[in-house]
């Protein structure tokens, strides 16, 4: 929710990145759908890709660090026991197939034979025991994969191509946990050494390895691994990647990426700015590809626990009274998408149906906010009750959101709402965090499944001084919605979990728990030589589909 | 460190010659021993100033995570959060007494391995600030020595200009003309020689300004003194007597300006090494300080005194042997 410039987020997807305009190349309808969009050639093998980035992970190992920056950098590198299509689908990967104990508590993989790590190790039912092992021991202080499996009891290699993982407890999630690079296979060998050395270079059987590995503030070269013949299924092609390298430079400034674009001293850049977004349509050889984040939309978060927005009347009137549609407009110059649903539009098992919630209905806020006695009006016109003025202390994630929070803020005024914008250091702001000190948050929150509801809203995510950083900022406690996400958690089978995750959305809309702001955009900014760029189910550039032309 | 600017005509006699080595070692010794106290002083302060920002430092450090309890737990074990603040003090003391400066909350790895990986990059571009500052600054300040009002007001004019304009607008400014249109030199940091001019120049640009403007000043004072005008009288020519004669008098309330400079480049280029996206020490630090990253802070801040603390020595010591008047102060 915060640092955004310095730790980049596990979770929180940079509210500034992502715009799209004419130009834009939607990805991700299928395999092929960089192909279409060049039917004049077919993929050739070889080149170089110069890419630069925003942000750089503090740590390379998927299994240690929380960020979208080492998921991105190492997905190249590692494969996963099974991958997440567009469609949400489970495919598999490294796993041929597998198999799920009625009682939900044990999976059984059957592996992939002649698959080898890039230093020569054969992938055997041993090498995935370390490697889950390695998640959840204490000493890899893991920062996000080991809650992922937060349900793992054991893992154990019934044969050398057959890993039977037990469960503490029924766990939907475990499948789409296990397709994230953050669940990747690692070579053993290398997951004995100190995790130190882990951050700099890890070592798996993807379709790339790094012989250099990271270099912190610089960046990360990769070559192809020339034996790679184990794509996933639903990939658009087998055998090695297109390309012959990547060459991978940290760039934080977006002026001197967008810069470095356009002069031709990189093929590719991340994290486009609005602004420089905005240009690509009147550039001539570049493309700016997008995607809406799967996960949760940029959001505010009400207080759902205390304070005027503890009542429910409040939250609607707010939701109902702020013309969230022209303010998304008028601040993102009209080519941004505002949200109406809990999650982003391309998150599976989006309820549709909500849409009509989210309209603009000031004269529905005003009645709202008079049932809840909040009748009376001071001398500058805001509402009162008892004396006190109805105000909403908003904490700032960061300051890129002020535009937004300017228009949001004279929104609130016409209903008689002061909003007071605080701009607070990092420390201060998780003190108050953990204390429940605010009426308002602003986040967004990337993520490859529906799931991401359970992160976002169970009650025993509450962030408190006890627990230490949780991601239930709104301090949720809807009671249908807890045995919604309950359900939800002990369904595996997908149609059945996602109709559950469809009722929660429901229920979260109806205790306006949430008032969504925009659909977030992952984006990558390339000459137009750059072919068949498509995002992965959690956001990262998909490596092994791009190929070069002049 | 006071250096005086006293008449030329008072300077007194140098003292003996056999007893000037071991002067100059005891000028030496005093110094690092006060160096000392300065650098433990900078360890103590920034200690306790990290710890007085407001929240607890796992909850910082954990801030954009999804960290299980069990894992939170260790990372309080590991890095002792949960004693007494002087406990962590003491703690962290005596292991840095042992040269172990311990390993960064964030980064994982040691604070040295950290430091070490971006030092080369920030002392390359602060070797390249400071000579392109001394070089500018010099020959700027000989030829705006002039009692013409015009040339004065010209100089202190752009001078005021340049520190006026922020650095990283500079930066960007230098970036899209430099790189962007004329593909001189590369836009994105390298550790190559023509990575380093862009930055160094941006960089440089306020130290210049500052530093031609003192050496200015002080060469027109000096040009004000009896010996110029019995130089002169001996029919020295103008452009030798304020390159060999007057720039000598000049030159040493520069070094202790530069001094000071050298010290505040190492942490304090951090807008300069992200417009360039160049590695270094300031963006280390930066990230550091937002993520309560302690030993990290403390590391950084301990190499940036010990700079600071050895230049000044060097400052010390090379006024000692250029100008016999400061040698009565040691």
């Amino acid at each position: 929710m915060r640092f955004r410039n310095t730790r980049n987020a596990a979770t929180t997807a940079v509210s500034t990145a992502a715009v799209a305009v004419l130009s834009i190349t939607l990805s991700g309808c299928g395999p092929d759908s960089g192909a279409q969009a060049d039917p004049a050639g077919l993929p050739v093998s070889g080149g170089t890709l110069r890419l630069s980035i925003e942000n750089e992970p503090e740590c390379l190992d998927p299994h240690q660090s929380p960020t979208e920056a080492a998921r991105a950098l190492t997905r190249p590198l590692v494969d996963s026991l099974v991958r997440q299509d567009d469609g949400g689908r489970i495919r598999p990967w490294l796993a041929t197939s597998w198999t799920i104990s009625t009682d939900q508590l044990v999976y059984d993989f059957k592996l992939r034979e002649g698959v080898k790590f890039t230093d020569g190790a054969p992938l055997d039912a041993a090498a995935v025991v370390a490697n889950l092992e390695h998640v959840v021991a204490p000493e890899t202080k893991s920062l996000l994969a080991s809650s992922l499996l937060s349900a793992f009891e054991s893992a154990k290699a019934v044969d050398p191509s057959t890993v039977e993982i037990r469960l503490k407890r029924p766990d939907s999630t475990l499948l789409i946990s296990l397709a994230t690079p953050n669940l990747g296979i690692e070579s053993p060998a290398t997951l004995k050494q100190d995790p130190a050395a882990l951050c700099a270079k890890i070592v798996g059987s993807g379709p790339f390895s790094s012989p250099g590995g990271f270099v912190a503030q610089q960046g990360i070269d990769y070559v192809r691994n020339p034996d790679y013949k184990w794509s996933p299924e639903g990939a658009g092609h087998t055998g090695p990647a297109w390309l012959e390298a990547i060459k991978v430079q940290v760039a934080p400034d977006k002026t001197a990426r967008f810069g470095a674009l356009t002069s031709g001293q990189v093929d590719a850049i991340t994290s486009v700015s609005p602004t420089n977004a905005k240009e690509f349509g009147a550039l001539p050889g570049f493309t700016l590809h997008a995607k809406p984040f799967p996960g949760i939309n940029f959001s505010y978060w009400p207080n759902t626990a205390s304070g005027p927005l503890a009542d429910v009347r409040v939250r609607k009137a707010l939701r109902a009274g702020i013309d969230w549609d022209r303010i998304v407009k008028n601040v993102y110059f009209g080519v941004f998408e505002v949200a109406k649903g809990v999650i982003s539009p391309t998150t599976p098992a989006f309820n549709t149906a909500l849409q009509g919630e989210y309209a603009t209905d000031k004269d529905k806020a005003n009645k709202l906010l008079d049932q809840a006695g909040w009748t009376a009006r001071d001398g500058e016109g805001y509402r009162t009750k008892d004396g006190k003025r109805l105000k909403l202390r908003h904490m700032w994630s960061d300051a890129s959101i002020t535009d937004l929070a300017t228009q949001i803020q004279a929104g609130a005024k016409e209903l008689g709402i002061e909003t007071v914008e605080e701009n607070l250091d990092g420390g201060t702001y998780v003190e108050r965090l953990l204390s429940g000190d605010y009426d308002l948050l602003d986040t967004s929150f990337s993520a490859s499944g529906p799931d991401v509801l359970r992160v976002l809203f169970a009650a025993e995510n509450i962030p408190t001084a006890e627990r230490g950083i949780a991601n239930n900022i709104s301090r949720y406690t809807g009671a249908q919605s807890q045995d919604l996400l309950k359900r939800a958690l002990s369904t595996v089978e997908q149609s059945e979990q996602f109709k559950l995750y469809g009722e929660v959305q429901k229920q979260i809309t109806e205790d306006a728990a949430v008032f969504p702001v925009y659909s977030d955009r992952v984006t990558f900014g390339a000459r137009s030589g750059v072919k068949q760029v498509q995002f992965d189910a959690d956001g990262s550039p998909n490596f092994y589909e791009i190929w070069l032309t002049a | 460190m006071t250096i005086g600017l006293q008449q030329p005509e008072t300077v007194p006699a140098a003292a003996p010659r056999p007893r000037r080595g071991g002067a100059f070692a005891r000028v030496v010794a005093v110094r690092l021993a006060g160096s000392v106290g300065v650098l433990w002083g900078a360890v103590t302060a920034t200690f306790f100033l990290v710890h007085a920002m407001p929240g607890k430092t796992v909850d910082v450090l954990l801030a954009r995570s999804q960290a299980t309890p069990a894992v939170r737990d260790r990372i309080i074990a590991e890095y002792g959060l949960d004693g007494s603040l002087l406990d962590q003090y003491l703690t962290y003391l005596g292991r840095l007494l042992t040269g172990d400066l311990g390993d960064s909350f964030v980064l994982r790895r040691p604070v040295w391995d950290a430091i070490g990986g971006q030092l080369p990059a920030t002392l390359a571009l602060v070797a390249a600030t400071l000579v392109l500052t001394v070089v500018a600054s010099v020959v700027l300040a000989v030829i705006g020595a002039q009692r013409r009002p015009w040339v004065r007001s010209l100089f202190s004019s752009v001078e005021a200009l340049v520190v006026a304009v922020p650095p990283f607008w500079l930066g960007l400014l230098l970036l899209s003309v430099f790189s962007f249109s004329l593909h001189w030199f590369p836009a994105i940091g390298t550790s190559s020689l023509d990575g380093l001019v862009l930055p160094a120049i941006a960089l440089a640009a306020h130290p210049i300004a500052v530093v031609t403007r003192v050496l200015r000043d002080g060469l027109l004072r000096v040009l004000d003194e009896p010996f110029v005008l019995s130089a002169r009288a001996r029919g020295v020519g103008e452009t030798d007597l304020r390159a060999r004669h007057v720039l000598r008098h000049a030159v040493l309330p520069v070094t202790a300006l530069l001094g000071w400079i050298t010290g505040s480049l190492i942490g304090g280029a951090v807008i300069i090494e992200i417009v360039f996206s160049r590695p270094g020490i300031g963006r280390l630090v930066l990230s550091a300080v937002q993520n309560k990253d302690m030993p990290l802070v403390i590391g950084v801040v301990l190499l940036a005194a010990a700079v600071f603390v050895v230049v000044n020595i060097a400052v010390d010591a090379l006024a000692w042997l250029a100008d016999p008047r400061t040698r009565g102060q040691a």
